[in-house]
Order: C-alpha cells, then sequence, then structure tokens
C-alpha cells in the first residue's frame, strides 16, 4: 500500500529536511519525491503558492516548510504533549528560523567580498540567536520538556550546516550541545543519517 | 479573578493584534497590557527573547507573535477543526505574515525621508502584489481563508488588509475572495466592537 505521506522537493536538504527528519524520527513511511531543477519549471504552476516543498495527504496538498513540518510533527506525535509544550516548541522553531534565509544567502553568495560581509552578519546572528535558546532551553537534554520534539529536530538541522561552517560552535553552549547530541545519537535518526544522500545544501 | 491570559505589547496593532483579534473573536477576556516605549527597555531583558508580543499563561511566558496567536487559537478553538484544516490556515499565516507585518507597518508609521520611502513602497507593492496573488488562488469562496467558519488564519489576514487598505485604498477589490474573507471579519459581531473599541494607539496611522 502506498505511503499515506508524499512530501515533493528538490534533492538537497534545505527546507525539505525537517519533515524527513521528524518522519525519519517517528519510523513513519512516506514517499520522498525529489524533482531536478529541470523538471520544477513545469511543475510551478500547479502547485498552492508556487514553491516546495509540498505534503499531499488525504487528497489534500498543503505547502509552507513550517507548516508542513508542524502538521508532520502533530500528526506524528512530535509536537508537544500539550498546547503549551506545542506553542514553547513553536517558540523555537520560529526563533531558529530567523537563522535560516541568512545561512542561505551566504551559501549561495558568489561575491568574495560581499560573502565576507555576509559572513559576519551569520556569525553575529548565530551567537545572538543560540544565546537565546541557550537561555530558554531545557536542561533535561532537549529543548523543550523531557523527550524528542520536532524543535529539536529543526535546531539539529540548522545546528548541522552552522557546524559546516564553523565546526565546535554547538559546544559552546552546553544545553543546545545536549539536544544537539540527543538528536544525533538518537537511533531511528542516527539510521537516517548513515543512508542520507551527501548534498550541498 | 484575574484573566487566565496576560498579552504584553507596545500600544500598537502591528505584531500583538492578531492574538487580540483571536481574543476578541473567541469572546475570551485576558489582560491586554500596552507598554510605552519609555517602559521598554528595563522589560526588555526579563523577556524570553528580548522582544515583545509575550503571553503568560499558567506559569509560563511565550514569545514570538506566531506561536503566541496559534496559542491563543488552539485554546480557543480558532485553529482548524482537524490537523489538516490547520495546517491549511498554518500556510496562509506562514505566507501573509512575513515580512509584510515588519515592512508595511515601518512603512506607514516610521518612514519620514522621501526617497527611502519611494524604496520601501516599491518593495511593498511587491510584497503585496505576491502574496495577495498567491493567497487569492487558494482561498475558499465562501468568505473563509479555509473551510466554513472563521479561523485565525481569517484574522491574521484581516489585520494585515487592514494596513493594506490604509496604505493604498481599493486593493481588496482586485482580489474577490480576499476582499469576501475581509468583509466577513470585518462584519462579525465581535471583531465589529473590538475595532471599534480598541485604542487607537500612538501613531497616526494606529500603527
Amino acid at each position: 500500500m502506498a505511503p499515506k505521506y508524499k512530501l515533493t522537493y528538490f534533492d538537497a536538504r534545505g527546507r525539505g529536511e525537517p519533515t524527513r527528519l521528524i518522519f525519519a524520527a517517528a519510523g513513519v513511511e512516506f514517499e520522498d519525491n525529489r524533482l531536478t531543477f529541470e523538471e520544477w519549471p513545469a511543475i510551478k504552476p500547479t502547485t498552492p503558492m508556487g514553491g516546495l516543498p509540498l505534503l499531499e495527504v488525504d487528497g489534500v496538498t498543503l505547502c509552507q516548510s513550517l507548516a508542513i513540518a508542524r502538521f508532520a510533527a502533530r500528526d506524528v506525535g512530535l509536537a508537544g504533549k500539550s498546547n503549551l509544550e506545542q506553542a514553547q516548541a513553536d517558540m523555537f522553531v520560529d526563533e531558529i528560523s530567523e537563522l535560516l534565509p541568512k545561512m542561505a544567502g551566504l551559501f549561495f553568495e558568489k561575491d568574495e567580498a560581499v560573502k565576507a560581509e555576509k559572513q559576519k552578519e551569520v556569525e553575529e546572528l548565530i551567537v545572538k540567536t543560540y544565546t537565546i535558546l541557550e537561555k530558554l532551553s531545557g536542561s533535561a537534554g532537549y529543548l523543550v520538556g523531557n523527550r524528542l520534539l520536532w524543535c529539536d529536530l529543526i535546531f539539529f538541522n540548522i545546528a548541522s550546516n552552522v557546524e559546516n561552517l564553523k565546526p565546535g560552535t554547538v559546544q559552546n553552549y552546553p544545553k543546545l550541545a545536549k539536544s544537539y547530541e540527543n538528536v544525533k545519537l538518537n537511533s531511528r535518526i542516527a539510521a537516517y543519517l548513515a543512508k542520507r544522500k551527501e548534498t550541498p545544501f | 479573578m484575574a484573566p487566565k491570559y496576560k498579552l504584553t505589547y507596545f500600544d500598537v496593532r502591528s505584531r500583538g493584534e492578531p492574538t487580540r483579534l483571536i481574543f476578541a473573536a473567541a469572546g475570551v477576556e485576558y489582560e491586554d497590557v500596552r507598554l510605552t516605549f519609555e517602559e521598554w527597555p528595563p522589560i526588555k531583558p526579563t523577556t524570553p527573547m528580548g522582544n515583545l508580543p509575550i503571553l503568560e499563561v499558567d506559569g509560563v511566558t511565550l514569545s514570538q507573535s506566531m506561536s503566541i496567536a496559534r496559542f491563543v487559537a488552539r485554546e480557543t478553538g480558532l485553529d482548524g477543526k482537524n490537523k489538516l484544516e490547520k495546517a491549511q490556515a498554518d500556510a496562509f499565516v506562514d505566507e501573509l505574515e512575513e515580512p509584510l507585518a515588519a515592512k508595511l507597518p515601518v512603512l506607514l508609521g516610521f518612514t519620514t525621508d522621501e526617497k527611502e520611502k519611494e524604496e520601501k513602497a516599491k518593495e511593498v507593492d511587491q510584497l503585496i502584489e505576491e502574496k495577495l496573488g498567491k493567497c487569492e488562488k487558494l482561498s475558499g469562496s465562501n468568505g473563509y481563508l479555509v473551510g466554513n467558519s472563521l479561523l485565525w488564519c481569517d484574522l491574521v489576514f484581516y489585520n494585515i488588509a487592514y494596513y493594506i487598505e490604509v496604505y493604498k485604498p481599493g486593493t481588496l477589490q482586485n482580489y474577490p475572495k480576499l476582499a469576501k474573507v475581509y468583509a466577513t471579519v470585518k462584519a462579525n459581531p465581535r471583531i465589529a466592537k473590538w475595532v471599534a473599541e480598541r485604542p487607537a494607539g500612538q501613531y497616526q496611522y494606529g500603527v
């Protein structure tokens, strides 16, 4: 029987990886549809808002990467155990997500001089963001509450990119480092990461 | 007995107003704390992320305007009737709120230099066209963005659309389904009452 969920994104981590990590952590099967950049222009006008990722489920097509990730988290039980816990997880996701466009901008910048400027900006934003997150993080090895939630996966995803940029960054933030390690050591995530294809972004 | 929820923001609409609209639509009481800009600096370090709005409930302080709004929508039953509907509502909010929620009030209330105003207006015009275009395509035709009853995404839309109509009156007429959503929210008796009675805020356009 076909999986209940069909995720469509590019053959990259980018804005699709959070949802892939969520399904992986929950051990839930999904169709991982990866488009080439050549295939995309023809498909674009058929999408709800002209962007990827998309998630097709029960005859409905969802868009907006975080709305999709939050839906997947809720559906598989990784959103948080109460309204408050869910809101706290949302808070972390919102704060962490501010790093995404800046890091993408840096990654795709070709001009060396501009890149150096952007790198400085990104590094400052990382310090600012990680400091806020460290202050708010729980001490039980997870950002919120006492078990792995989608916010830990979202943090792990972005923090992995940060570690590529500046290895050892997360170690300066003990509580965040613990969440990062717990995701990395989670048996399902470890298995997923071992098999995951390497992509530039 | 003190209300269960305490919202703290500045005396403006902007990022606090979606939550106020949700409480209003649900008919749920809350403490609506409005700080002056002078009161803010000493309070800033005591907040979770150094910014507003914050929502205090059950001994927990939440931050991030849309996380707060989503939480209140869930608490009051205005987030959507099933998981799919909730995700569709989330998608509209994600598309509409950033970056217009930041750029439009700043353009209207805080930009005085003429050249800067012109540049920002160009950017905002493009964003408005892009986002309203996408949302018009996806919107329901019955006066609600999603499903068949008022949800928090309709209120987030209403808040942004209110600024758009102040900025360029008549814009919504180019987007019939969205115009219908706007009219539905405006006509909702609880919302109509709140809009009529809400504090005017500190700025000329009630930013």
